[in-house]
């Protein structure tokens, strides 16, 4: 069994009835939608032409949002439909980063994360989702792709069909006949804050990015939905990445001078309190992101073993305790092993790029999908560690770092998204001043001795450090997804 | 839990089967996916939004007895289960915290704001009282019934017929009279019904895959049809989703249309491609050729030339230069059209025809092209309404009136299709009368009618409107007026039959309440349906019986017999006795139908909520007719009569049926017309637009503002109480094509000042490739307010200050839509804050001289907004609306007729008067 949707676009006249069944049949609250429709004007008067699409989950094969679910509230039923259970939602909205088609959002009612579920309380009984009945000219099919009798099967084996974002690899499972590329690519007609009759999001340095916009003739979005995956990981993701570059920093870096320096001391006890009180904020940030704070043990205690959500949270936790026994020893006076010591490097050095995965099961994020970013979180955890504790390494590792950073936005980019993504922190004066001039021009300058602000050295490191995390991490969820 | 699934496999039903209606079982959808079991009710109704009178079907709640959803009622044979969005949204408003629950009596100055909540008894002891004195004073054209949209057949005739008053007023002179008049003009007939499902080529002036009558039941057959190979063109000067759909759309400048459809037909002409049997048969051209070319040889052939030379001027080349749509396409369109052997159809509602000068000629050149392609009344072509159109009988039928009250038919329009109903606070300021009791039955006319301010001026005055009382599910802006406002309820909440000409076929749909239908089929029975209504939300059949009474309590005025049961001798009618009596003896076939469930037809209805009476009815025009000794025949049409009366029509030798025509034929010449005063409009013609470019002054900057669209989930002012419906659409800028905004220097967002001859509004502009140059359109679905707080839905109304002086009438938005605290947790969630600007206030009356319609289009200019101008400003001089109102009056041609008749007998009117009540005296 095998439920999918087609959408027949010969026959849709963008009536928004299917977005109104759907909200009636789940209450689903103002400002969010499971189901919507999108529709494009183009062309040149009197060749004008508008295309609806009908926009929601594609219950893929391969679904981002329950492989980078931590606690299994997404998951795949076995007649294929994706499905979800808000009662396991610890709210992370990693779902939100996952998902490539902005089909997720949060319900501010319960605080957990929802979408289209095929409405399978009504499938079980053997009833069609009430966005397919409703439909006045039948546009919306839904069936079993496995059931050869089908409708659906029928359909699409009888007329060519799209699908949104086939490059994702996910399998979408809703088909549409006779979709429009202007209408499937959400770049070819982005978000617009005028719509012929509601208001759209207020302009945005998206436009500014994309020229070429108002063009006579060329695609223009004139209805759509809020997005809902925008901004959804805010400062607090952005500053969890630059405490937990501190906290792996902050060992690694003096434990590498152990390494390089058989038998000298153990990583000091300043340092291992800065690296557990850094861990510690680490915590506190993700627990405050999320939208049910108090579930926030589930990762740990109902982990979905895919998510490098659930992953890095045990390495997170295990750093955390290498962390204490060594802050425990040392306050005993007793010396770590070097297995320790090493394990404890290993975990830290973990926690500092496991985000790597993470960011790469965001499938939604063309941007994070790089091949730099382990070696990048890795070299910003080396930079911070070194702006406490070595600064001299900062003349190395600032232009490692600055390198990386040039590549990330300036390097190629496989996707039109993630080239628009890195377009945004390019046009930031945030990342002009803030990231290149402040965080590594002018802590080098001082180290090379042009200035004599040597401490200054350090802090502006760090500073840079933060802006580029939270550009980086803010500017693909600018990206529209639908 | 586990609740057994419908069919095995993965097979999935569109609905639970009507057998398990009782006592369905689903799963919550808030507990899912735990498998919690809920149990519902199914009780079907009929949607009150649109007219267009879809199924619904109403998940009651057994635990709660209250309606958790509204889904599609699958067992209507017109809407087949499906609904447009404004279906769904009907548990918006039966849930809506806004609504009003509570009979109100206004405790200030009209308008001032204040109420005070009054039992129903009250309410009706001070009407009926009212009312009374009226009747027994002699009054009666005193009492008036305005309407806004006509829900229940034929209910208000019956009630109106019993009170003896001609006063029925509508809102159709807003809306469609002018398509109307020219298909009465055709056929008697005043309302197309094409058969899209099965049509080749389908021509729409309208957007019925948006909008209209009748929106979802047309739209799944223009689909179908589509689909099935048929060509599907559009006519419309904006980009509307139906033109998108089109395989042509012809973005005809507005009220050209006329003329591009007269060049279509010169082409089916001239190439031969029409059905000239049909024409033959069944067009009054001997008439024609008797009055027109009385010295030619009166034969077909002669005919035919005539006809093609009357349509000489329509070339492609003149097509184009009109309408701005390239004249290949429209030849290559006509050919199409030309080549749908029969299986035409076609479509005007509002659009052109309520735009435009002459909009009523619109329809009639459609229609020609209908009548050239012998199209009329087959499968896949347009069929006379009535062949599609249940209406019911009573049991006992109140005799018609001898009145005719001149507010509504007054002498300068004898041809106006409807009630000149928008013209009525123009004749109170005039002093042709005054109203004692004014009745506004979902009918916001202060917002959707043309010149709402001189209908706040009539309605403030209370020399002018003595009593107005606003029988109305939701607050509007008239409301706002009156001295009572009387919840009436919605969808679920209300007894109504309806049957529209949806498709080829006859059928009757039931609106219930539905809450009380569930606790009655439970064993509960109920006197009042407000006792299972929200507050105390009532229905109007049951406050017509109960008025009725109070204004004649001992029937001494012959009233009350009327409003007594049919089965119970001299008691109270009951809605039961009502629907009991209609479906029991004047519904063919639903007795049997219900005898063969072992159902009672009343509870068949209560129980399925619609019923089939027949499907594919073609040919009634040509059914045999029996003709009685002494029955005369027409020379030059053929018309049989019996003592004056019309019976059939000889065709082809044979007495037939007809049409309920003056000549039993189609009449592609109106003799009426001619001996009306409008000779040189005889034939289905071209009349220029008042917007016509020649009328407009490009040097002032003139455009043509189109500002009659409609939105697919909205309804006029019916639907700004469903948060579903105004959470997708909440705001209606003026669309400019980019050339003309590039003139003056505009871009989208932009501010602009929109001047109309009375005043101006304040609004935004959207710049798009979807609309013809020099035209602005502007939706008229939006721009809602309130006053005060509490008169107005909150979901989609702006607060805004309302200042006056001798006329000036100047509107500032003082409180865009916002967050509001309420028992709906999503009110705090409204994230939009436009609503909206009100056009209409800015239009002045223009009343077509023939059809009486009001010709929405207008002249506007556009320009950047000035230094304190503030978005949705609205500024109305109404001096100068009542000059304009005079303007276009002298432009009619004043009654009486041949014979010193008021109007033709032959054309039908509301609330039809003995046939001696139309001479005048």
């Amino acid at each position: 069994m095998n439920y999918a949707f087609l959408i027949d676009n010969r026959r849709c006249i963008g009536c928004h009835a299917c977005s109104v069944a759907c909200k009636a049949e789940h209450e689903v609250p103002l400002g969010v939608a499971r189901t919507w429709v999108k529709y494009v004007d183009k062309g040149v008067f009197p060749e004008t032409r508008r295309t609806f699409q009908v926009t929601r989950c594609n219950h893929c094969e391969d679904a981002p949002c329950v492989e980078i679910c931590p606690t299994t509230a997404l998951f795949r039923r076995r007649d294929g439909i994706v499905d979800f259970d808000s009662r396991r939602c610890i709210g992370c909205k990693a779902c939100m980063q996952g998902c490539p088609y902005d089909a997720l959002y949060i319900d501010p009612q319960t605080e957990t994360a929802a979408k289209c579920n095929f409405c399978a309380h009504k499938v079980e009984v053997g009833l069609e989702p009430p966005c397919v009945t409703v439909c006045p000219t039948q546009a919306i099919v839904a069936g079993d792709l496995d059931d050869a009798t089908s409708r659906i099967v029928h359909l699409t084996g009888r007329l060519p069909v799209q699908v949104r974002k086939p490059e994702k690899g996910t399998r979408p499972k809703v088909f549409y006949v006779e979709g429009d590329a202007a209408a499937l690519v959400p770049l070819a007609a982005p978000p617009a804050s005028d719509y012929m009759w509601a208001q759209g999001p207020p302009p945005s340095a998206l436009t500014a990015a994309m020229p070429g916009l108002d063009v006579a003739g060329a695609p223009r979005r004139t209805y759509a939905t809020r997005e809902q995956h925008r901004n959804s990981w805010g400062w607090k993701v952005s500053a969890y990445l630059w405490t937990k570059s501190i906290a792996a920093g902050a060992f690694l870096v003096p434990a590498v001078g152990v390494a390089r320096a058989p038998g000298s001391e153990p990583v000091p006890l300043p340092a291992l309190l800065i690296a557990l009180l850094a861990l510690a904020a680490t915590g506190v940030l993700l627990i405050w992101d999320l939208r049910q704070p108090a579930r926030f043990l589930w990762t740990l205690t109902r982990p979905q073993w895919r998510s490098w959500l659930t992953r890095g949270s045990y390495v997170i936790a295990a750093y955390g305790l290498a962390l204490a026994a060594q802050v425990a020893l040392a306050l005993a006076r007793r010396p770590a092993s070097s297995t320790l010591i090493a394990l404890t490097a290993l975990l830290a050095a973990g926690t500092a790029t496991y985000t790597a995965f993470l960011f790469g099961q965001a499938k939604g994020r063309d941007l994070w999908q790089s091949a730099l970013l382990g070696p990048h979180l890795l070299v910003q955890a080396l930079v911070a560690g070194a702006a406490l504790f070595a600064r001299p390494w900062l003349v190395v590792l600032l232009p490692v770092g600055g390198l990386l950073v040039a590549g990330e936005v300036w390097g190629r980019h496989a996707t039109e998204d993630a080239r628009l993504a890195a377009r945004l922190i390019q046009d930031d004066p945030r990342f002009t001043t803030g990231v290149l001039v402040i965080g590594h021009l002018l802590p080098l300058s001082i180290l090379w001795g042009i200035s004599s602000f040597q401490g200054m050295a350090g802090a502006l490191a760090l500073f840079g450090l933060f802006l580029w995390e939270h550009l980086y991490v803010q500017a693909p969820q600018q990206v529209p997804l639908a | 839990m586990t609740i057994e699934r419908l069919l095995p496999g993965s097979a999935l039903q569109a609905y639970p089967p009507p057998s398990k209606w009782d006592d369905w079982r689903e799963y919550d959808v808030k507990a899912w996916p735990r498998r919690v079991e809920r149990r519902y009710m199914l009780v079907p109704t009929v949607c009150f939004n649109c007219e267009a009178a879809c199924g619904l079907l109403a998940y009651v709640d057994r635990a709660t007895m209250r309606v958790r959803k509204f889904e599609g009622n699958p067992l209507h044979p017109a809407s087949r289960g499906r609904n447009c969005a404004k279906g769904p949204a009907t548990i918006n408003q039966i849930q809506d915290p806004e609504r009003i629950l509570y009979p109100l009596k206004r405790a200030g100055k009209r308008g001032e704001g204040r109420w005070q909540r009054v039992g129903w008894d009250q309410v009706l002891d001070e009407i009926g009282a009212r009312i009374r004195t009226a009747f027994r004073e002699g009054r009666h054209d005193e009492v008036l019934y305005h309407v806004g949209r006509p829900g229940h057949e034929r209910y208000m005739d019956r009630v109106l017929r019993a009170w003896g008053i001609d006063g029925h007023n509508s809102h159709t002179n807003v809306c469609s009279s002018a398509a109307r008049l020219g298909y009465a003009l055709w056929s008697g007939y005043d309302r197309p019904s094409p058969d899209h499902a099965r049509a080749r080529f389908i021509l729409l002036l309208s957007a019925h895959l948006e909008s209209g009558h009748y929106f979802n039941p047309h739209a799944q057959r223009i689909i179908d049809g589509k689909l099935a190979g048929a060509t599907l063109a559009v006519m419309d000067p904006r980009l509307s989703n139906t033109a998108s759909m089109a395989d042509h759309w012809l973005p005809t400048y507005p009220g050209s249309e006329a003329a591009v459809l007269l060049a279509m037909a010169r082409v089916i002409l001239d190439e031969g491609l029409a059905d000239l049997a049909y024409v033959e048969r069944w067009t009054n051209w001997r008439e024609f050729m008797a009055h027109r070319r009385p010295g030619d040889e009166p034969t077909f052939g002669a005919f035919l030339a005539a006809l093609k030379d009357h349509y000489r001027e329509f070339t492609p080349e003149f097509a184009e230069a009109e309408s701005g749509v390239d004249r290949h396409r429209i030849v290559e369109v006509a050919r199409l059209i030309g080549t749908a052997r029969g299986a035409f159809a076609s479509h005007v509602w509002r659009g052109s025809a309520s735009g435009n000068l002459g909009g009523w000629q619109v329809a009639r050149a459609l229609q020609l092209l209908t009548v050239l392609t012998g199209s009329v009344g087959t499968p896949g072509g347009t069929s006379p309404h009535a062949w599609n159109k249940y209406k019911p009988v009573f049991w006992e039928e109140p005799p018609a009136h001898a009145r005719w009250n001149e507010l509504l038919f007054p002498p300068e329009w004898p041809l106006s299709h409807y009630e000149m109903s928008f013209l009525l606070p123009h004749f109170l300021k005039e002093g042709r009368g005054k109203l004692d009791v004014y009745f506004t039955r979902v009918y916001n006319p202060v917002w959707t009618n043309p010149d709402g301010m001189t209908w706040v001026e009539a309605l403030r005055d209370e020399a002018m409107v003595g009593l107005h009382a606003a029988l109305t599910p939701t607050w509007s802006e008239t409301a706002v007026f009156a001295d009572y406002v009387l919840p009436m309820g919605h969808a679920g909440e209300r007894h109504d039959i309806q049957s529209q000409e949806t498709q080829s076929g006859r059928w009757v749909s039931f609106r219930q309440p539905v809450v009380r239908a569930a606790r009655e089929r439970l064993g509960e029975t109920f006197r009042y349906t407000y006792e299972t209504n929200p507050g105390e939300v009532w229905e109007e059949d049951e406050f017509w019986v109960e008025l009725s009474w109070r204004i004649d309590p001992d029937g001494a005025l012959g009233i009350r017999r009327w409003f007594e049961s049919p089965y119970r001798a001299g008691e109270k009618l009951t809605v039961h006795d009502y629907y009991r009596w209609i479906f029991e003896n004047a519904v063919p076939g639903l007795p049997e139908a219900a005898a063969r469930e072992g159902l009672e037809p009343l509870d068949y209805m209560r129980r399925y909520g619609a019923f089939l009476i027949e499907k594919d009815v073609h040919g009634l025009e040509s059914q045999p007719v029996a003709v009685p000794p002494g029955a005369e025949r027409d020379q030059e049409t053929g018309r049989v009569r019996v003592e004056g009366k019309p019976i059939g029509v000889e065709v082809g030798g044979e007495v037939v049926t007809g049409f309920p025509t003056p000549s039993g034929r189609l009449e592609i010449y109106s003799r009426t017309l001619e001996e009306w005063g409008w000779p040189e409009d005889a034939m289905p013609g071209y009349i220029r637009s008042h917007v016509h470019r020649s009328n407009l002054d490009a040097t002032r900057g003139e455009m043509l503002l189109l500002p009659t669209f409609r939105l697919p989930t909205l309804i006029h002012t019916r639907s700004g109480n469903a948060k579903y419906l105004a959470e997708i659409s909440h705001r209606n800028p003026l669309w400019m094509h980019t050339s003309d905004a590039r003139r003056l220097r505009l871009v989208t967002g932009d501010l602009v000042r929109v001047t109309t001859e009375i005043g101006y509004s304040v609004n935004r502009v959207w710049v798009t490739e979807s609309i013809a140059p020099g035209v602005v359109a502007c939706s008229h679905h939006l721009g809602r307010w309130r006053l005060h707080e509490g008169e107005g839905s909150r979901w989609s109304t702006v607060r805004v200050r309302l200042e006056t002086r001798d006329g000036a009438w100047m509107l500032r938005q003082v409180e865009g839509i916002g967050p509001f605290a309420s028992s709906d947790p999503d009110s705090s969630r409204i994230f939009w804050s436009d609503g909206g600007v009100h056009q209409n206030l800015t239009f002045p009356v223009h009343p077509d001289p023939v059809s009486g319609m009001h010709c929405w289009h207008q002249k506007v200019v556009v320009t950047q907004a000035q230094a304190d101008d503030r978005y949705g400003d609205v500024f109305v001089d109404t001096n100068r609306s009542m000059e304009v109102y005079r303007e276009w009056a002298r432009r009619a041609r004043p009654g009486p007729g041949p014979g010193g008749l008021r109007r033709p007998l032959w054309l039908d009117r509301p609330l039809r008067p003995v046939d001696s009540a139309f001479f005048k005296p």
